[in-house]
């Protein structure tokens, strides 16, 4: 590649050859991406897209046949997917707001500068670092009745709650799932928005008190619109997982009590009643869901990247 | 952008790019009491859940039953028998060499591919961050079987870059989409005058973003590896050997005494241990995510 | 803008090769992932396993299967190859729960992988595998060894009139009870009274809603006379026994004979609940004895058989773990050579001794050595001979799904008895007449 000086303004492109030498460092540099996804991930993707159009007997082995859309057509109207739907989006809705919350207000923490602050952001994402199933068996036996280290607590101190079987009530199960994903994956949030922070200088804050604004309205007016693309970011993040919980609901509940979630759907589906066109076609109607939801946010919240996706040639 | 935050490069800025002294962002270390019981109302909660894990691994046999806050008779016999386990080591260290070579390379591509979204001149953005994206969206369990087949055809089945290769691939859109953001947030101006000095965009990447860029990196590099370490499904799905399996998969693998047995102490034991490099990853790192980027690299 | 001019022709030139060397390859893999297309093999066709092949085998099986927990697999495995002499035998693990095992045996079974020789199966997957044509038909070896073999365990390997697996070690719930605290139970209805006595005499059980609640369901209707499947494969467990067992299990959470915790309760929870010293009787199966001897309730805790239903026999569940031999297998002599060692009464012995495990072979429970290890082998023993299959249907994930969440709807108050039995006859037919 030969070296190219380029003209300080960078406004409308005067030159297309500047532009060609761009556009092919820029391919240059998204290619090895690329192609890893498209080399390991486009072969199984299209198989389970193939897969989800046919149907494939359990009584009859190496029997199929070819059902186009009969399958996510099923799922559409039945009330199970329905309900795991709701449940799923219920689920989300909870835990990443709780996430987003909470974050911020841990991302403003650690990125104080106060002794000790190593220890501390080493501590806050210790959770993130349990592996989710081992993270499940330790919240089930907190909430365990009459032995669990929760159900304890809530009945010595006399609070409502020592008493009730947590993860076999409705409602109060889905209250276990959601606070055991809220302290595991805050601190991802946490660790997204603080990388946010860096980016609002000094004199910024400086301005702003020397204009005579309080804290509180510091944060309100410049902090948070300057956060925005790491809120998105860390939101997008979140709820794409959030929508596919699985290992936290599995191990608690095993989707009893209102607290079935669409990859569950799919997994019966698919490994344990090994209809494996119908659960192909769940697991495509999960991911439809969160890619709607997905480009949603990038839509309507904004930030970084929906400044790229708009981004002229 | 607020007009708060356009600030005016100097010309030794291309000189200067390399890491400036972390400056204080927010006051000094007074800290309204408040803050503390925050402080600690924070750390309670990160750590209660794990207190307990800790409490289960030093507990045995009959005491597992009892709910007791503090183990009767404490004692470190989960820890010995993890380490005993030639197979846990093993997995320790398939984990290590996993989970390094995938973040480094990730960090690599990723770095490349949202400097390129971030900065450059592209067709089809849009197009390209929504097929990045669909690939972590799409459920790992409807690709787990093809994957499984393809992979023992090809001869990956059951090998360390067996499980590299498809975890890269899903980590790299968590690496693009943080890194396309952090760079996006990097003031133009500051590449500009180093096109003024004459350099290609390639070198302004190299000299002048990536410096400037480390706590995004190193966040990113922290949340690919601990993504990496924890991965289940995919490691369970394409190991069979304890040659090739990672440590979720072997300590999914310790045995009680039958089949319904779930050996909490030593399955605590092991999760417990595996936090240590994933401790140390980010004492290591966790200086960096709070660079100052701007620090000192902006006058008037 | 220049949003017509197009990019250098170099690069579209480099984006359309990479374009369609990619296709190629991702092509190449598609077809390759959908594997070969041999023509449709059920269990009609399958191959048929020689009994006398086993005298002249040689090389090397591979067992696999679950996680081997007790070490009875790899034991035996051992002990095989050292009397054998000709054959050496492995034991691999690929899975490390039975619903992992399940997934990891599949997928090698589809894809026609001759890896492993023979696989570990538990019993609920026999009609599964059969059906696909995944498995040797044993019905000759299963008719040589008949005598040494408890026919109820045998009935676990059967479908559509023929035998597709040996038992290799059988499993049925016990009663383990207070002795102190509460009378040996004679009858459910006994059980449950004395269970709501006191709050200290609850029972325990596996109430959440997983395969486990199925099998406690069972073990209840069968006693009561109640059926999912008749003999014709038709369904009928739209009965009045089995509205008499869902109102009595019901009725048992609602007055105190079993605690709501219940409902989260799967195998191990409920052991160390029943642990605590809290509860009167626990269901659970044999490998609770051993660890119940380690807690201080090792002196005050007794065994009995499962109770019958008042007016109907005892009855059970049959757990355990069948040998099937794979029809991709390369060694289909080794396997039966294999089959042949675990099943001898000698085996067996060791499979109660040094395992723990309960055994397929009637005499190995009146044996002196064994009754040592386990002193509850007479009831256990009186268990599984009065133990019934879970229903033969390829389906049997469905079906057993329909039961366990119409169950447990009804356990936690959010069915109706009468809208329960409807929908779980209703799930049933739908699994049946699957495609």
């Amino acid at each position: 590649m030969a070296l190219k000086t380029i003209p300080p303004s960078r406004g409308p492109a005067k030159t297309s050859g500047r532009d060609r030498a761009e556009r092919k460092l820029a391919f240059r540099m998204t290619a090895p991406s690329l192609v890893i996804m498209a080399l390991v991930a486009a072969v199984p993707i299209g198989y389970a897209i193939w897969l989800s159009l046919n149907q494939y007997s359990v009584r009859t082995a190496g029997l199929s046949r070819f059902v186009g859309l009969e399958n996510y057509i099923n799922a559409l109207a039945s009330r199970e997917w329905w309900a795991a739907f709701g449940q799923t989006f219920l689920f989300a809705g909870l835990s990443v707001s709780l996430e987003l919350v909470l974050g911020t207000a841990m991302a403003l923490l650690l990125n104080l500068a106060f002794k000790g602050r190593a220890v501390l952001r080493t501590v806050v994402l210790l959770p993130y670092a349990i592996i989710t199933v081992v993270s499940a068996i330790t919240w089930q036996t907190m909430f365990q009745p009459n032995m669990g280290l929760v159900t304890n607590v809530l009945s010595a101190l006399g609070l409502p709650g020592g008493d009730v079987v947590w993860l076999g009530e409705h409602g109060y199960a889905m209250a276990v799932i959601v606070m055991a994903d809220v302290w595991k994956t805050t601190p991802f949030a946490a660790l997204i928005i603080l990388a946010g922070l860096q980016v609002i200088s000094a004199e910024t804050y400086e301005a702003a008190e020397l204009d005579g604004a309080s804290k509180w309205q510091t944060f309100v007016n410049i902090t948070l619109p300057l956060l925005r693309p790491a809120i998105v970011l860390a939101a997008i993040f979140r709820t794409m997982d959030a929508l596919r919980v699985f290992d936290l609901p599995f191990v608690l509940t095993r989707g009893a009590n209102g607290t079935e979630s669409m990859s569950m759907l799919a997994y019966t589906q698919l490994r344990e009643n090994r209809l494996v066109g119908e659960g192909s076609a769940l697991s495509i109607l999960t991911f439809l869901t969160v890619m709607v939801v997905s480009v949603i946010y990038v839509r309507f919240a904004g930030g970084n990247i929906r400044d790229v996706a708009k981004e002229e040639q | 952008m607020s007009t708060l935050t356009a600030e005016r490069p100097t010309p030794e800025l291309a000189t200067r790019a390399k890491a400036p002294k972390r400056r204080r962002l927010r006051g000094e270390a007074k800290l309204h009491p408040m803050v503390w019981v925050f402080v600690v109302a924070v750390m309670g909660f990160s750590l209660i859940p794990f207190y307990w894990l800790v409490n289960t691994s030093l507990k045995k046999g009959a005491s597992l039953s009892q709910g007791e806050l503090f183990p009767s008779q404490p004692t470190l016999e989960n820890y010995l028998v993890v380490f005993q386990n030639p197979e846990f080591l093993l997995a320790l260290r398939n984990s290590v060499i996993i989970a390094v070579v995938t973040t480094t390379v990730a960090l690599v591509f990723a770095s490349f591919a949202a400097y390129a979204l971030a900065r450059l001149k592209m067709r089809r953005k849009a197009m390209i961050l929504t097929l990045i994206l669909s690939v972590t969206t799409f459920p790992a369990i409807a690709i787990a079987a093809p994957m499984f087949s393809i992979w023992r055809e090809i001869g990956l089945y059951d090998t360390l870059l067996g499980l590299i290769i498809p975890k890269l691939t899903f980590a790299l859109p968590l690496a693009i989409y943080t890194l396309t953001s952090f760079f996006k947030e990097i003031p133009r101006e500051l590449e500009e005058s180093a096109y003024m000095d004459g350099a290609t965009p390639f070198t302004a990447f190299r000299k002048v973003i990536l410096p400037l860029a480390v706590p995004g990196l190193a966040t990113t590099a922290i949340l690919v590896f601990i993504s990496v370490w924890n991965e289940f499904l995919l490691a369970v799905t394409l190991t069979t050997s304890p040659e090739a399996r990672p440590v979720p998969v072997a300590i999914a693998f310790f045995s009680g005494t039958s089949e319904f047995d779930q050996p909490l102490g030593t399955i605590s034991a092991a999760s417990v241990i595996i936090t240590v490099p994933l401790v140390i990853l980010v004492l290591l790192c966790q200086k960096r995510i709070v660079s100052g980027m701007t620090a000192g690299a902006v006058k008037g | 803008m220049d949003l017509n001019r197009p990019a250098s022709p170099l690069q579209n030139k480099a984006a359309k090769r990479t374009t369609l060397a990619a296709t190629a390859i991702a092509a190449a893999l598609l077809l390759s992932a959908c594997g070969g297309g041999a023509a449709p093999q059920g269990a009609e066709q399958a191959a048929a396993a020689d009994p006398a092949s086993g005298a002249n085998a040689s090389g090397a099986v591979n067992i696999c299967g679950v996680k081997d927990a007790s070490g009875i697999y790899k034991g035996t495995a051992e002990a095989f190859t050292k009397a054998n002499g000709k054959v050496t035998a492995k034991y691999t693990e690929i899975g490390a729960t039975t619903d992992e095992a399940r997934t990891q045996i599949v997928q090698r079974l589809e894809g026609k992988s001759t890896e492993c020789d023979l696989f570990v199966t538990d019993v609920i997957w026999t009609s599964e595998f059969a059906s696909q044509g995944w498995l040797l038909d044993q019905t000759k070896l299963v008719e040589a060894n008949k005598d040494r073999l408890i026919p109820s365990t045998v009935e676990t390997t059967k479908y559509q009139d023929k035998y597709w697996g040996s038992p290799f070690f059988t499993n049925a719930g016990l009663i383990y009870y207070q002795k102190d605290k509460v009378a040996k139970p004679e009858s459910w209805q006994q059980l449950y009274a004395e269970a709501a006595k006191a709050p200290g005499n609850g029972y325990v059980y596996q109430g959440k809603q997983y395969e486990g609640l199925t099998v406690n369901f069972l073990e209840m209707l069968y006693s009561a006379g109640g059926e999912v499947l008749n003999d014709q494969g038709e369904v009928t467990i739209d009965s009045k026994e089995t509205r008499d067992v869902l109102n009595f299990m019901s009725d048992g959470l609602k007055n105190g004979s079993a605690d709501r915790a219940v409902l989260t309760y799967n195998e191990d929870p409920a052991r160390l609940a029943y642990e605590s010293g809290d509860f009167g009787y626990q269901r659970n199966w044999p490998h609770v004895y051993r660890l119940l001897n380690a807690t201080p309730l090792a002196s005050s805790f007794a065994v009995a058989p499962l109770p019958a239903w008042e007016g109907g026999k005892a009855s059970g569940v049959l757990g355990g773990w069948n040998l099937a031999i794979s029809a991709h297998s390369t060694n289909q002599a080794g396997a039966v050579a294999f089959i042949d060692f675990a099943t001898t009464p000698d085996w067996q012995k060791h499979v109660a001794m040094d395992y723990s495990q309960a055994p397929v072979n009637e005499a190995a429970y009146s044996d002196a050595a064994v009754l040592e290890k386990m002193p509850f082998a007479t009831e256990l023993l009186a268990s599984v001979k009065g133990a019934k299959p879970r229903p033969i249907s390829p389906v049997y994930p469905q079906i057993s799904q329909a039961i366990y969440k119409n169950v447990y709807a009804v356990l936690s108050g959010t069915a109706s008895t009468e809208e329960a039995v409807k929908k779980m006859a209703d799930e049933i037919t739908t699994a049946k007449a699957s495609f």
